[in-house]
């Protein structure tokens, strides 16, 4: 039977009449219609499904709806602000961080929550909070350059 | 190279802001009003018949819409080469593990996977077969394919003929190449080195899994929103096999989750297809969950490669001789073509006088292969890194030395007759090992043993597909170009538009890309073989001076020169050598930056670019085209191997590579880089296991490992260069780059592993458990032989 939930998503107040196996990244999908978040494997391995939950970066596939129950939820969607993009989000463009861009969202939340909480990691911690997002593209490199630059910037 | 004003410079991806921000739109991710979700029920064996299938409790579940099998749909024949395939199997034999036997549709993704279990099939199990070696014999365990020489050949009529063997009835393809003799070349050799290797079925594992959703128009038109690797082939195939012609199909994919050439020749389109036919046109998504993708996504062929070489003492080939067996899985599909697109490996950068190949595609009870990166091409140079390494130790040189002293050079001829022109491995080779200091032993530190170790690859991108370009001039003054590939992450859009902006003499932002919509863009072959940024390139250039020859019949009259007098720049027609004196393009528009360009209508340029193919001769192979360009490359790492573990880590690596010209030279970077990542995966980490009952063992994230950021070397140690070697018919002198980055890394790491610890291990993955093994086996032929010296 469907549970009436209540959340924020980008700052945004929504209500959804959710079963109780659903899971965040389908919500999000189907009913509020944001499909910046990606599905890879729907079993939390890749990462490409990371949003944030009040803060914390989570694999949307591995979260039931319901427990987003009054949470706070920032998806790629949310990240820029009044049109101008997150230090990381230009750093990934600038840096050449992207090539077939399915795992880009997934990468760029987890590189935000990284840098909300730790905002001077050293390549090896930024490689460690990445060791939940795969990239067949990319080989990461770019990928570290640019979250290291964005933190420089980010810094200032 | 001159001094171009976007051409050769690392200007931003076009695709790069949509994707950062969520809104780059993949087919993973398409929806429809009403749509339904169709799910495939797969068989549980390796090999058998289907006795009988009961759909009739998954039809009663509330909210199954359709139930479809062989039973009731149309016969839908697929295949690259044989129609080898239906999407339903017309004979009622399941040939692997996950082969589909039926499919439905329901409401919900939840109901549809509760009636795909429903549906009740009951089997008579037949023997299988899985080794591709125990295939490949005149009296296999079991036969795939018993009708195989009664299937309709698709490209009979186009001269491609069927090549099987009476002998063998599990092979499906034979490629032959012949040059000198071989047994003359083997006489005179000083040594001779032989040995089998083997890489195994390794995944994509591309980010976003096959996923397709199709509908039909009310006037019948079938609509596809798909993963599909090549909107027009797709369009093509899909529409041969519903009886459609391309002008009643539409094929729509923007952008790709990554391919690497595993997407391609209709994986999820053939059931969403069928099911939206039977649910009267309506929208049905079939979309493969990461499991489904790994066994039935397609995966990599494996390949096993015997070869023979004959040497001097001073290291030159004198014979080369290889038998490859390429296996298929239970449908040949597009992996037939590997047969012979894996022999041009090992013709790529070594000459020898005396050549023999055979090739040979092996059908087997397994999941069905595919291209990937590479087509064959890191299979068999695989083996061929191997040995010159083995070769330069046995005679005493430098594993360097001896492949110089190989090396093809410009003007010569491949062991399949076409003359080389555009070369540049040497210079990678320099550039290599001059960075990892090839001649500096690396230093030991702790109880890890280091070594360094270098390969080459090369891949030829292959002749007789086109590509093609519309080019509009808009009355703002902007270009809009339509192009027949599809960017599935390599940066296709980019290239076109720097191509077309420095052709205009406009800023990147002036210029507009479409791909990926059948509906309006040119025929095209698909993304594959690295084939795109020399042949659109070239489609695009031509495009661009086919337009530009419109705009100038509108401004010759208004400028009072003559056409050949005329060039763009900055949205305006201006007249060589005479500043001042030009027309602002808006202007040659009625009403001006609105309207149409006065007599032409539209501004519209278009053009079709294809390298022909030159058959080659069915028993030696030789032809004087059947590559439009090779691309080259060497790899050099440097590992650190734990002999109490097992246990391999790249410390450094460096990759320089010849694409010819660099159109974008940080997006060559950005590649060379992925093909470190897959590459390091390839050599230590990768292969999907199959039991001995056909099931695919490790078909998820968890127990099939691909490298992580934690897996690579640091930044600093992973060096990505260029050594261009521009191609005479390439635009702006660029080739191909996309497949050779990742070819010899697998290599470069065994010949380094071999040089740290002495152990060579010639089947991939590298695993651990393989090196332990080794080393006891080493450690106990030392003991052996010492106590053979000792006993005088």
């Amino acid at each position: 039977m469907k549970q009436l939930i209540e959340f924020r998503v980008n700052g945004e107040r929504y209500e959804a009449a959710v079963e109780p196996n659903r899971t965040l990244l389908e919500v999000l999908w189907e009913d509020l219609g944001l499909t910046g978040t990606k599905m890879g494997c729907n079993s939390g391995e890749c990462g490409a499904c990371t949003v944030l939950l009040d803060g914390m970066a989570v694999c949307s596939c591995l979260t039931l709806a319901v427990e987003a129950q009054g949470k706070d939820i920032l998806s790629i969607e949310g990240l820029s602000s009044n049109g101008k993009l997150h230090p990381v989000q230009q750093a990934f463009i600038d840096h050449h961080a992207v090539q077939c861009g399915y795992c880009t969202p997934g990468m760029i939340m987890s590189a935000k929550a990284l840098l909300d909480k730790n905002p001077d990691p050293t390549e090896d911690e930024v490689r460690s909070a990445l060791q939940g997002n795969l990239c067949r593209c990319t080989g990461y490199v770019k990928i570290v350059e640019a979250i290291l630059a964005a933190k420089e910037k980010m810094k200032v | 190279m001159a001094d171009f004003s976007v051409v050769g410079k690392g200007v931003p991806r076009v695709d790069s802001l949509e994707k950062v921000t969520g809104k780059a739109e993949f087919p993973i991710t398409f929806r429809l009003p009403h749509m339904l979700h169709g799910k495939v029920v797969r068989s549980p064996h390796p090999h058998a018949r289907i006795i009988s299938i009961d759909t009739s409790k998954a039809e009663r579940l509330p909210g199954v819409k359709v139930v479809v099998t062989a039973k009731n749909t149309p016969r839908i024949r697929l295949g690259a080469l044989y129609r080898d395939r239906d999407a339903f199997p017309p004979d009622l034999t399941v040939r692997y593990v996950g082969d589909a036997v039926a499919a439905v549709a329901a409401e919900t993704e939840d109901i549809a996977e509760e009636a795909a279990v429903l549906v009740k099939v009951k089997y008579e199990e037949l023997p299988a077969v899985f080794d591709t070696e125990e295939a490949f014999r005149t009296d296999p365990p079991a036969v795939v394919h018993p009708e195989l020489a009664n299937y309709e050949c698709r490209f009979e009529r186009m001269g491609i003929r069927r090549r099987l063997d009476p002998e063998r009835p599990n092979v499906c393809d034979h490629f032959k190449v012949r040059q000198g003799d071989v047994g003359k070349g083997f006489q005179e050799a000083d040594l001779i080195v032989e040995n089998r290797y083997f890489t195994p079925r390794i995944q994509h594992c591309q980010l976003e899994p096959c996923a397709s959703v199709a509908w039909f128009e009310s006037d019948g038109t079938l609509r596809l929103v798909t993963t599909g690797q090549g909107a027009h082939v797709t369009q093509a195939e899909i529409g041969e096999a519903f009886n459609l012609p391309p002008s009643k199909v539409r094929v729509e994919c923007h952008y790709l989750g990554g391919a690497f050439g595993g997407k391609g020749r209709n994986i999820t389109e053939p059931y969403a297809v069928l099911l939206s036919m039977k649910a009267g046109g309506r929208p049905v998504r079939v979309c493969f969950t990461r499991d489904e993708h790994f066994v039935c996504g397609r995966s990599r062929v494996p390949v096993v490669t015997y070869i023979k070489d004959g040497v001097k003492r001073d290291g030159t080939i004198v014979a080369r001789e290889l038998r490859i067996l390429v296996d298929m899985g239970a449908y040949a599909d597009s992996a037939i073509m590997i047969v012979r697109a894996c022999a041009f490996g090992p013709m790529g950068i070594y000459k020898t006088a005396n050549f023999k190949l055979d090739s040979y595609g092996v059908y087997t009870n397994t999941p069905m292969s595919a291209p990937f990166r590479g087509f064959g091409n890191a299979e068999t140079l695989w083996a061929v890194e191997n040995q010159m390494d083995m070769i330069a130790e046995k005679l005493g040189l430098d594993a360097v030395e001896v492949r110089k002293r190989n090396f093809l050079k410009d003007g010569e001829r491949y062991a399949f007759g076409q003359i080389v022109r555009s070369i540049g491995i040497e210079e990678c080779l320099d550039k290599a090992q001059k960075w990892i200091e090839w001649d500096k032993k690396p230093v030991q530190e702790g109880s890890w043993k280091r070594g360094k170790g270098i390969a080459l690859g090369c891949k030829g991108t292959q002749t007789g597909f086109p590509s093609s370009a519309l080019v509009k001039v808009h009355p703002d003054g902007s270009v809009e170009v339509r192009h027949s590939s599809q960017e599935i992450g390599m940066g296709v859009d980019t290239v076109v538009a720097q191509i077309a902006a420095e052709s205009f003499g406009i800023s990147m932002d002036s210029v507009r890309v479409v791909s990926g919509d059948t509906a309006t863009c040119p025929y095209g072959y698909a993304p594959v073989s690295s084939r795109e940024t020399f042949h659109m390139g070239n489609a695009v250039l031509a495009a661009c001076e086919d337009a530009k020859r419109e705009l100038f019949e509108v401004a010759s009259p208004k400028l009072g020169v003559p056409i050949e007098l005329l060039e763009t720049r900055d949205r305006k027609v201006c007249v060589k050598g005479q500043p001042g004196k030009e027309v602002r393009i808006p202007l040659l528009f009625r009403p001006p930056g609105v309207g149409y360009a006065l007599a032409k209508c539209e501004i519209i340029g278009k053009s079709t670019f294809e390298v022909p193919l030159i058959p080659e001769d069915p028993e030696t192979g030789q032809s004087e085209r059947q590559v439009s360009s090779y691309g080259y490359g060497a790899q050099a790492v440097e590992v650190a191997v734990d002999v109490e573990t097992g246990e391999v880590r790249v410390l450094r690596s460096v990759g320089c590579f010849d694409g010819g010209t660099a159109i974008n030279p940080k997006m060559c970077e950005t590649q060379i880089e992925g093909g470190v990542g897959m590459g390091i995966g390839a050599a230590l980490y990768e292969e999907l296991l199959i039991s001995e009952k056909g099931e695919t063992l490790n078909p998820n994230f968890r127990d099939y490992k691909i490298p992580t950021a934690e897996d690579m070397p640091n930044n600093a140690n992973v060096v990505a260069m260029l050594a261009p070697a521009p191609h005479p018919e390439g635009p702006f002198g660029a080739k191909g780059l996309g497949e050779q980055v990742m070819i010899p890394y697998a290599p470069a790491v065994s010949n380094a592993i071999y040089n740290a610890v002495g152990v060579r291990i010639k089947e991939l993955p590298i695993t651990p458990d393989k090196i332990l093994k080794a080393l006891k086996e080493k450690k106990k032929h030392f003991h052996i032989s010492q106590l053979g010296k000792g006993s005088s």
